[in-house]
């Protein structure tokens, strides 16, 4: 379409069924906006974003030679792409388009004063329509995409992502911080609701993973860096050494003396600086905890001894997408928090799973060498946290959410015990049973009927662990309120007491600042939006996977990671994406190359100073490489001649806008 | 109708369907979405607005289903009914029908003049029965596609509709039209439906005017809906007491349903926020066993509804009876203090449970305990069905939310493209073993 | 009735990221929380293409108050947290060059869930206006005073 073309501007009110219209009166915003210059129809609807609303912007479109579109509707978030690709359907250019948001930053806001978000409603409608004036058709950039894609974090949900990405025939890199994959996974023993074995599922997956000639892992290797952008992503992997060979691995474990806490067994036991985590890991070959080992040297069958050392590598690899799989770590209770830390009998529900998976030959179960007769577990240790009732974290937030996989992990782990150990007594102190899952309420159901006994908490008023007084037949007595029965106050001697933990995110604060995603309250990776686009986050081409983003259990975990997947593939699979049009853009007539723009720029080759031969002179003028240009637009401001502008947001659409929210409707007393 | 060849099959048009269809037709595989009823969208838009964000459902719903719609790798076939899934060398022939519009496809605009000449009102099972609809009409405002069915069931053959037709569009001549289709894979989206609301005896059988189901408070709620505001079926009062008992046959083995429907306590919670903003005055109860908010941003949006006053009882329903003016009275254990109390309100909404909408045989499944399709590994493969190359994504595996229900919709996508790859290249390397 | 039409009010002017302010304000709104109706909020990439004589010319047509919510240091753009920085302190002096208020114009960081702090905002900007006036008022003592003066 010729630019010079006569406007015809098309403008709509949508209704948003009510979301809208209970507060601003769409008919008079929509005849306000009938009278604007250039505008040749304007209506409202009850639901724009309906097929049959659709249909009315393309009719009108075609039949009225629409061609400039304004609508007033929901957030742009949500529908300005589905409103630009009803006009590519009808024919028109998809930027020649102007969203305006009536919903969030009106009727929602100002409910309490109809008359003020009408008249907002028309300002913001008017700035619309003088920014559409001045819209030209733009074309997406078109970038080949690298068919390749980066996975960060070799849990289930990294893993299981890989595996999808690479059998639709990308490949994958997978970068994996700690020396084996598995994740959390590979810390649990028969899990819920299957009562398979973790590490066998584990293996079975990452045997498919391993064979996949498309997949490549790197372990003890962690992304330093991030430059590039949807499709064309440079990612830098440091990757340590390994520290031990083939040949030498099993000869340096067995020498190796130092030892640490095992963080396998969460503490509960220690093991080498030379380490393998649990038998049948994957990579098999033992590695060298670097952080640990501080270069002692260590004899080899009494010959020289040998230091070894970490000789990191870096590599870089180009990527069209990136997914963030980096998990979960277990709430860490406070110093002192129902006693733990403090009392050595209080332990987390982690720690108990690994305690019962060390001590499996038992027939009674023991703690600390005692014997084990009654054990209690507290639920939503760190989670479900109330302002105002419990103390605030280190950064001062809250955790308010509930980590979903706790119940039923805690009253799997009360089945298990009761079928290895049936003299024991078990208490669970809860606040609400979530047992939601398929199969999660027969654990629930069992409980009960197998005698486990539930005391019902209230979130405002905690249990009190202490120690019992000496002499006392437990160790610890546990003071609560028991909301089943009458909210009487119960005493009750424990051996044991089992901190149901929730999940909270791994320490990544370097890779969310790198990849510029964003973090929820609860400090979860955030997603777009949690219905339209749940696996997605607001940065184009990074996608997350499993926990990173919330807790789940692992088959939601799966699930997550293959929905990212099918978004990866679905992105890349062609081998060329597109990227909005939104850079830089300079005015041949007005530039004469003073540079301004190229000093101001920070970003590498997305403008120089070329010189051309034009009619036999030469000329200076400053040119821009687009898929290098972050539209930020730092060039518009200095540029002397105001040759350079963003497009589709130039400076000019910015004063129109401007103008128009500074300026009276016009012809209001016949509307109003 | 022709036969139909495709990579993949989407059955059902819920959001579960509509997601896997579109992440399948994103990756350039070709899909056919069959739906038994005359649009898509499923449960999803019926619903007024959707917990946690509050978002206007339709708003969520209505660009999926117009993305579906325009999508260019996915045929939808509305009002068809999938009648057998057989397996052969190929992938799977699925014999399919054409249930009769009435109504030409190809010419019917949706100008809807033949509904406004049509003299017989129905109730409308899109408003659950609360509002009506004519025998021939468009299903509802915001469906798609935007093409007239006619009910036969209820149609007196009176010709209004074909003579106010513009385009010459009603045929009663309409025959039902089988045909087949030829796919490699199969997503089953079947979704579910909610338990019936007589279902428990002691919660009035469904003679109670005044107890009424979730999805109705839905449609009261829903601005497309038929009243635009909460009302009492009984006699169209306001209510100023609106109580909801949980678990209304979930967690019941009277009833032989002994799972957590996972969604009543979030819908319960969600209307009642809704219901306090649009009737101020009224004083709702949520009567509860637990409260089941786990989500991501689940268990915030239950600490905002009962810091804006909504009252939550521990307690199981005994029963619920009526006094003489039609008012529930709810009769229940109070488990904090032991006594057993009667509550009179002015509605009742039963958190009524999910069972599945079709019954697994007919796909040649086996069910799984609790009725709904099973998937035998689920730490493995958690959409993948006991048969080869079919796929469960949504309610149609088990009660869960929407979002739930598109994230197991993309990993049923992955899951089929991966399917759908292996099969085509071993189909590719033996047609080559045959050239040479 | 009201004449709707005429904003009995001093206008607001919020110029606010996609990636902060926005969405801030998109946040805001699914919150339900309620804000003076004269404030607008327009989107922007990064608010270093303007020029400080943007900011002059707007409160020359009529806008009384601006109030920049940038994405500070989680910006997508290198240059944001301190190109605006400085682009303030450059607006500020022609500000004060043309006689205007500079409390009329100021800047914040404002992330994607920062309800309140975005409430804080525009209701102290809203406030500060009730106290200083409309910004025509102001150029017209200005010019006023301009005149009057001996030359
Ligand atoms: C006590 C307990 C019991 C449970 N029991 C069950 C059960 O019975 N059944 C069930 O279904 N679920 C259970 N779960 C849940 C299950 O553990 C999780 O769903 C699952 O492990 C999540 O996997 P993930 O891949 O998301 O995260 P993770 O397992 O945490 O994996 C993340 C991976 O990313 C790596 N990583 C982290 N940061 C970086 C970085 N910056 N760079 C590179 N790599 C990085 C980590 O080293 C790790 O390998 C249980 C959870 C708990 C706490
Ligand atoms: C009262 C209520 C309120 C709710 N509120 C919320 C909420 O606020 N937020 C939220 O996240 N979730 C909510 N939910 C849950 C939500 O409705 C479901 O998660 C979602 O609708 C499931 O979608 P689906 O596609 O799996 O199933 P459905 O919506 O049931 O879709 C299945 C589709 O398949 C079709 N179909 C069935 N059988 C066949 C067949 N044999 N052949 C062809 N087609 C077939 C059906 O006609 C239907 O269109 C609510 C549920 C209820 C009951
Ligand atoms: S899953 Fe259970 S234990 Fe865990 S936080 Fe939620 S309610 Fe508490
Ligand atoms: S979600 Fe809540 S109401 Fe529904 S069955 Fe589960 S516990 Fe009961």
């Amino acid at each position: 379409m010729p630019d010079n073309d006569k406007l015809k501007i098309a403008v709509y009110t949508c209704y948003c069924g009510g979301n809208i219209s209970d507060v601003v009166d769409c008919e008079k915003v929509a005849k306000a906006m009938g009278s604007q210059p250039d505008v040749v129809v304007s209506r409202t609807d009850m639901s724009l974003c309906s097929d049959a609303g659709q249909s009315q912007i393309e009719q009108d479109i075609r039949e009225l030679g629409v061609n400039r579109v304004v609508i007033g509707s929901c957030a742009p978030t949500l529908h300005e792409v589905t409103f630009r690709n009803a006009l590519i359907r009808a024919g028109l250019n998809p930027y020649l388009y102007q969203h305006v948001g009536l919903r969030e930053q009106d009727s929602w806001v100002h409910s309490n004063d109809h008359a003020g978000a009408t008249r907002k409603a028309m300002h913001l409608m008017k700035a619309g329509i003088a920014k559409a004036r001045l819209l030209h058709p733009l074309e997406p950039i078109r970038l080949q995409a690298e068919k390749q894609a980066l996975v960060i974090g070799g849990g289930v949900a990294g893993l299981r992502a890989a595996l999808d990405i690479a059998q639709q025939g990308l490949r994958v890199v997978l970068v994996e911080k700690s020396p084996f994959v598995g994740g959390r996974m590979a810390q649990l023993e028969a899990v819920f609701p299957t009562h398979e074995n973790a590490r066998d599922l584990l293996r079975g997956l990452i045997k498919k993973v391993v064979n996949h000639p498309g997949i490549k892992i790197y372990t003890q290797a962690e992304v330093m860096g991030v430059a590039g952008y949807v499709g064309n992503y440079c990612a830098q992997v440091i990757q340590h050494s390994r520290g031990v060979t083939e040949e030498n691995a099993e000869a340096l474990l067995s020498a190796c003396q130092q030892e640490v806490p095992d963080e396998f067994n969460y503490g509960l036991t220690r093991r080498k600086t030379i380490y393998r985590p649990y038998p049948g890991c994957y990579p098999p070959l033992p590695a060298v905890d670097w952080d640990n080992y501080q270069g002692e040297p260590i004899s080899l069958n009494g010959g020289e001894p040998i230091v070894l050392e970490d000789v990191p590598t870096s590599v870089d690899v180009n990527v069209g997408a990136i997914v963030v799989a980096t998990g979960f770590d277990p709430y860490e209770p406070r110093q002192g928090e129902y006693g733990y830390g403090e009392l050595k009998e209080v332990v987390t529900l982690p720690q108990l799973i690994r305690h019962l998976a060390l001590s499996k030959a038992n027939h009674a179960l023991e703690w600390n060498g005692h014997p084990v007769r009654d054990v209690a577990f507290i639920h939503c240790v760190g989670s479900r946290e109330i302002e105002g009732v419990d103390e605030p974290h280190e950064d001062g937030r809250i955790n308010n959410y509930c980590s979903r996989v706790c119940c039923t992990a805690t009253l799997h782990t009360t089945e298990e015990l009761r079928q290895h150990f049936p003299g024991l007594n078990i208490y669970d102190l809860y606040q609400d049973i979530r047992t939601y899952g398929r199969g999660h309420e027969d654990y629930y159901r069992d409980a009960l009927l197998g005698g486990v006994r539930f005391v019902r908490y209230h979130g405002e008023e905690h249990p009190q662990v202490t120690a019992a007084s000496a002499g006392d037949t437990h160790p610890v007595l546990i003071r609560v309120k028991d909301s089943l029965t009458y909210n009487e106050e119960l005493e009750i001697p424990v051996d044991l007491v089992v901190l149901a933990v929730g999940m909270q995110p791994r320490q990544i604060d370097k890779l969310v600042n790198m990849l510029k995603v964003s973090r929820g309250t609860d400090r979860f990776l955030l997603e777009v939006h949690p219905k339209l686009r749940p696996v997605e986050t607001a940065v184009n081409g990074v996608v997350l996977a499993g926990t990173a983003q919330g807790p789940m259990n692992i088959q939601e975990s799966l699930s997550a990671a293959s929905a990212a997947a099918a978004k990866v593939v679905a992105l890349l699979g062609r081998g060329r994406v597109e990227l909005q049009p939104f850079v830089a853009a300079v005015d041949a007539e007005k530039c004469n190359g003073t540079g301004a723009c190229v000093e101001i720029c920070e970003y590498e080759g997305a403008i120089a100073v070329q010189t051309f031969t034009e009619n036999g002179k030469e000329v200076k003028r400053a040119v821009v490489t687009p898929a290098n240009c972050s539209g930020c637009g730092a060039c518009v401001a200095v540029c002397p001649n105001h040759a350079i502008n963003v497009q589709g947001w130039t400076l000019s659409q910015y004063e129109a806008m401007v103008d128009a929210i500074a300026s009276d409707i016009p012809n209001m007393a016949e509307v109003a | 109708m022709k036969d139909l060849k495709v990579d993949a099959l989407v059955v059902g048009g819920g959001i579960a369907g509509m997601q896997a269809a579109l992440d399948l037709g994103d990756q350039g595989f070709q899909v056919a979405l069959v739906e038994r009823e005359p649009s898509i969208g499923g449960k999803m838009i019926t619903l007024s607005k959707v917990f946690p964000t509050l978002d206007c459902c339709s708003c969520i719903t209505t660009p999926k289903m117009s993305a579906v719609a325009h999508h260019p790798n996915i045929k939808l076939l509305t009002y068809c009914e999938v009648e057998s899934i057989q397996e052969n060398e190929k992938g799977f022939a699925v014999a399919t029908v054409q249930k009769p519009r009435y109504v030409d496809e190809a010419t019917c605009t949706g100008c809807r003049l033949c509904e406004y000449a049509c003299p017989i009102t129905v109730p409308s099972s899109f408003d659950r029965g609360l509002g009506s609809y004519r025998a021939i009409r468009v299903p509802f405002s915001t469906a798609v596609p935007q093409i007239a069915v006619l009910d036969m069931d209820n149609c007196i053959l009176c010709g209004k509709c074909e003579k106010a037709c513009p385009v010459d569009a009603v045929v009663l001549s309409q025959q039902p039209e089988p045909f087949t289709i030829h796919a490699t894979a199969i997503i089953l989206a079947t979704g579910f439906e909610l338990n019936e609301l007589g279902a428990k005896k002691e919660y009035g059988a469904a003679k109670l005017p005044n107890v009424i189901d979730p999805l109705m408070m839905e449609r009261f709620l829903s601005p497309t809906g038929p009243y635009g505001r909460v009302l009492r079926p009984g006699d169209g009062m306001e209510p100023t007491t609106i109580a909801y008992v949980q678990c209304a046959g979930s967690r019941d083995k009277t009833l032989g349903i002994e799972y957590c429907s996972r969604v009543c306590c979030m819908y319960a919670i969600k209307q009642a926020m809704l219901i306090s903003g649009a009737l101020p005055m009224a004083e709702i109860t949520i009567y509860y066993m637990d409260i089941r908010t786990f989500g991501k941003g689940y268990e915030q949006f239950y600490q905002n509804a009962k810091a804006m006053g909504v009252e939550f009882v521990r307690g199981k329903v005994a029963s619920i009876h009526e006094d003489e003016k039609h008012n529930p009275i709810v009769k229940m254990e109070l488990t904090e203090e032991g006594r057993i109390i009667e509550r009179t309100h002015d509605l009742v909404v039963l958190s009524l449970g999910m069972i599945p909408a079709v019954s697994s045989s007919g796909f040649g499944l086996v069910p799984a305990s609790d009725g709904f399709i099973s998937v035998p590994a689920p730490n493995a493969s958690p959409t993948v069905t006991e048969r080869p190359g079919i796929f469960v994504t949504g309610t149609a595996g088990g009660p869960m939310d929407i979002v739930d229900s598109i994230v197991t919709a993309g990993s049923a996508a992955s899951e089929a493209s991966a399917y759908i790859r292996s099969k085509t290249m071993i189909a590719e390397s033996q047609s080559e073993v045959a050239y040479a | 009735m009201p004449d709707i039409a005429q904003s009995p009010q001093p206008k607001i002017l919020v110029l606010a990221t996609l990636a902060g302010g926005y969405a801030g304000a998109d946040s805001t709104g699914q919150s339900h929380l309620d804000y003076p109706a004269n404030t607008y909020v327009l989107p922007v990439m990064c608010p270093v293409m303007f020029p400080p004589e943007f900011f002059v010319r707007a409160f020359e047509r009529g806008i009384d108050g601006i109030i920049i919510m940038y994405s500070g240091t989680d910006s997508p753009y290198k240059v944001e947290a301190d190109g605006t920085a400085k682009l303030i302190n450059r607006t500020y002096q022609l500000m004060k060059e043309r006689g205007i208020d500079i409390r009329r114009l100021r800047l914040a960081a404002i992330c994607t869930v920062c309800v309140k702090p975005f409430l804080k905002e525009v209701n102290q900007m809203a406030e500060l206006l009730k106290g200083i006036g409309f910004v025509k008022n102001e150029l017209a003592s200005r010019n006023a005073s301009a005149q009057g003066a001996p030359a």
